[in-house]
């Protein structure tokens, strides 16, 4: 095969599962520019294997176990020299303010206080936790493709996730979110 | 059957995180992933080879060496310069030293090269001289911790380079070992 073949192969295997991945890649690092590289490390990861890619039946849960595994080997080797802000925040980029409300503004400025305290709960949460807790509840990936992405029995996915919800619940109640 | 206020409260924090925010990739990004991933998976497929030769070369040269070693002299201490910052480690502990660069604007994808003096290692890293990754500079102080170790007494400078569209610049640190 060419290399201009091999680029072309390389560009239908991946493209279709583009949104899917810059997804998993946002609500696994929960910033831009480390979502951007997970993503370009993942793409250049893979093109690298696209012997195995092309014997695969289906790519995309290839691609997203590949994606987390390399999120995880990231944070182990990085985790203590990464750059990042002095005065770093956690808020997710594209902010909160550019959301679009619906017709009542007070309704909208109170929803808007209620995802910025969520967000400040998830930010307190373990990474284990809030990264199932958005994957279930955020992006509607099923227990039984979380187990197969993270490698955990589908048991502990569960009360992970039963913790994480329990511990939202009680830093946001704490926070006066709910009264 | 009463809906307790637990039971409301979850329904609010599953709707809220339906809600919670997700950016589009921006406009061009899968494009230029694309093609950098191709580009960079070719190059680095090639430098695995190379690195393959590399290391058996550098195999060879310690061997040479050590058989030199035992006729000659000691080989030479570099002589660190004094009018750079500079830090004491002790042998064999491991530190923490804080890197700080101030970028007066955002930087995506930029370069940082770090390149070690013999004798001392970046914790994760055993036997690498020079690390390079790829990574992102926000507006302001961006704090860069590397964790090193010094395995011999020798000492020596670190230098830590970070590139971005064809500008870069070196930062020196001085590493005294006691």
């Amino acid at each position: 095969m060419s290399s201009e073949e091999h680029k072309a192969t390389f560009e239908k295997l991946v493209q279709p599962h583009f949104e899917r991945l810059w997804r998993l890649a946002f609500r696994l690092t929960g910033r831009r520019p480390e979502a951007e590289d997970l993503f370009q490390e993942l793409l250049i990861k893979a093109y690298q294997k696209l012997d195995d890619l092309v014997a695969i039946e289906k790519p995309g849960p290839w691609l997203s176990r590949v994606m987390y595994n390399l999120f995880i080997d990231e944070r182990r080797r990085f985790a203590r020299r990464r750059m990042h802000t002095v005065d770093e925040g956690f808020l997710p980029d594209g902010g909160f303010e550019g959301m679009a409300g619906d017709s009542d503004p007070v309704r909208d400025n109170e929803r808007l206080d209620k995802l910025k305290q969520l967000d400040l709960a998830l930010s307190q949460l373990s990474e284990e936790h809030r990264i199932i807790v958005i994957l279930h509840d955020t992006e509607g990936y099923k227990l039984e493709e979380i187990h197969k992405l993270i490698g955990i029995p589908v048991g502990t996915v569960k009360s992970r996730l039963h913790r994480a919800r329990a511990r939202l619940r009680e830093i946001l109640t704490i926070g006066g979110t709910f009264s | 059957m009463h809906t307790t206020d637990a039971e409301k409260q979850d329904q609010e924090i599953l709707e809220l995180l339906k809600d919670y925010p997700m950016p589009d990739a921006t406009a061009g990004f899968y494009d230029q992933a694309l093609a950098r991933a191709t580009h960079e998976g070719t190059r680095r497929q090639r430098n695995r080879w190379v690195m393959t030769g590399f290391g058996s070369a550098l195999a060879a040269g310690i061997v040479l060496w050590l058989l030199g070693g035992l006729f000659l002299t000691a080989p030479d201490i570099p002589q660190p310069d004094p009018t750079i910052p500079g830090i004491a480690m002790t042998l064999e502990e491991p530190r923490t030293v804080n890197l700080v660069f101030a970028s007066k604007a955002a930087l995506d994808n930029a370069t940082l090269t770090v390149t070690l003096p013999a004798g001392i290692e970046l914790a994760g890293f055993p036997g690498q001289r020079e690390i390079t990754w790829q990574t992102s500079l926000d507006e302001g102080r961006n704090l860069l911790p590397l964790e090193l170790i010094a395995l011999t007494p020798v000492g020596g400078e670190v230098l830590a380079r970070l590139e971005h569209d064809n500008r870069g610049r070196t930062f020196r640190l001085r590493i005294e070992v006691s």
